[in-house]
């Protein structure tokens, strides 16, 4: 658990909507989080990763009791993402193999069907030996400031949670960035352009937004 | 190739659309300059990224002097720039240059090349508040924190512990925000133009303290 030890590694958001989350209602968090909930990915099944969101002490539970959510002011959980990686080298392998011992018991090469089918065959075999990464993301939520933190270093994992947090608690995100700041405090765009006299000149000003 | 492909290519020739060799003489190549310099202009106004850059420049040139930038509980706080420190631009030969050394980000060499129009875009800073010291990673475009060290923790139990480290997070991404609300004070002023830009540049040129 980063929020206890590791790197202190955070992406930091301010909680624009809803303003003030009702932090009496335990069913208000258990419901968001449970249409979210993490479900580890099924031996029998297809897919190669699951993700959703955990307790925060427990990694593999998805009970959300106030006990597990709530500390002082702030709402702990977090996003955990499974990831089964088959070796696409070893997968080649294992087929070169099959192909030669095939052709030796038949007189002829597999066909394209049959490669096909083999290929699957061999894919499923080592998807079941293979066991998943897991990556877990903590998220704190004080509901006194409306700050909320990230505890990541990926973007690419921030902007996930971040999803599943709009998409569950029907959030609306503002990161704690100067343009998105100065929005929030009612500067205008106009007397925020780059600066020439120290970024060089040749920029129009104007482009972009946070 | 028959008699028709061949008359085509020759007409193609003789319009002066190929050359010798059959190949386009109409290839558009964009040289490696200038590849970079369109990266390095996109990253500059992706979410006014411009902004987050001007905001830890200014806060380099007021941090200078060692005076205390803000408060937090009453108590004065400092803030230092240490160790590596990352400078983007657009404009000449350099587009990012990366000084390391406890006291690079004050040298001569550095404020020589933010003279030159490129500006900082992450660096590690160090707070100081009372006894109690935090260390973080910021970068321009989305202000996480990274790798960020924390006070010692005071308390034992671990319930606490994770309480405790949320509190000092908090702060520190507090630091951060009034930094930041400080820093879009100026930089939405009239002041920004005529008072702070204008000492900025001569602090660079070295016709100034900080």
């Amino acid at each position: 658990m980063p929020f206890l030890r590791g790197s202190v590694t955070f992406a930091r958001f301010k909680v624009a909507s809803p303003a003030r989350a009702p932090r009496e209602k335990l069913s208000f968090f258990q419901k968001a989080l449970e249409t979210h909930a993490f479900e580890p990915i099924r031996q029998k099944g297809d897919e190669d990763r699951a993700e959703g969101f955990v307790e925060i002490e427990d990694n593999d539970a998805t009970d959300f009791s106030a006990n597990a959510l709530f500390h002082g002011p702030r709402v702990l959980f977090a996003w955990r993402t499974d990831q089964l990686k088959i070796s696409a080298g070893r997968a080649r392998d294992e087929l070169v193999r099959w192909a030669l011992a095939f052709e030796r018991e038949n007189g002829r090469k597999p066909g394209r069907a049959e490669r096909s089918e083999q290929k699957a065959a061999i894919r499923h075999q080592l998807r079941a030996r293979a066991t998943p990464t897991t990556r877990v993301h903590d998220v704190a939520w004080n509901l006194d400031t409306g700050q909320l933190q990230v505890w990541s270093g990926s973007r690419k994992a921030i902007g996930e949670v971040l999803a599943a947090l709009e998409e569950a608690f029907g959030l609306k995100l503002v990161p704690l960035v100067p343009g998105a700041m100065a929005a929030q405090e009612g500067v205008s765009d106009e007397a925020l352009t780059p600066t020439k006299e120290l970024s060089g000149a040749g920029l129009e000003a104007g482009h972009g937004k946070a | 190739m028959g008699r028709r492909e061949a008359a085509r290519e020759e007409a193609r020739f003789m319009r002066g659309e190929t050359g010798v060799d059959g190949q386009s003489t109409a290839e558009e190549t964009k040289d490696a300059a200038e590849v970079e310099k369109d990266q390095a202009r996109e990253q500059l106004l992706r979410g006014r990224t411009w902004l987050g850059r001007e905001l830890l420049t200014w806060l380099l040139w007021r941090s200078e002097p060692g005076d205390p930038l803000m408060e937090h509980d009453g108590q004065p706080v400092t803030v230092l720039f240490t160790g590596r420190t990352v400078l983007r631009g657009l404009h000449g030969e350099v587009v990012e240059l990366s000084a390391k050394g406890a006291l690079a980000p004050y040298s001569v060499q550095v404020k020589r090349a933010l003279a030159d129009g490129l500006l900082v875009h992450s660096a590690r800073l160090r707070f100081t508040c009372g006894e109690r010291t935090w260390e973080a990673g910021l970068d321009a475009e989305h202000l996480d924190v990274k790798s960020a060290k924390l006070p010692e923790l005071l308390t034992e139990e671990e319930d606490d512990r994770i309480t405790e480290r949320l509190d000092l997070a908090e702060q520190l991404s507090g630091f951060v925000d009034a930094l930041v609300s400080r820093f879009l004070a100026v930089r939405a002023s009239r002041s920004w133009g005529k008072e702070a830009v204008p000492a900025m540049r001569r602090w660079m040129e070295g016709r100034e303290k900080g």
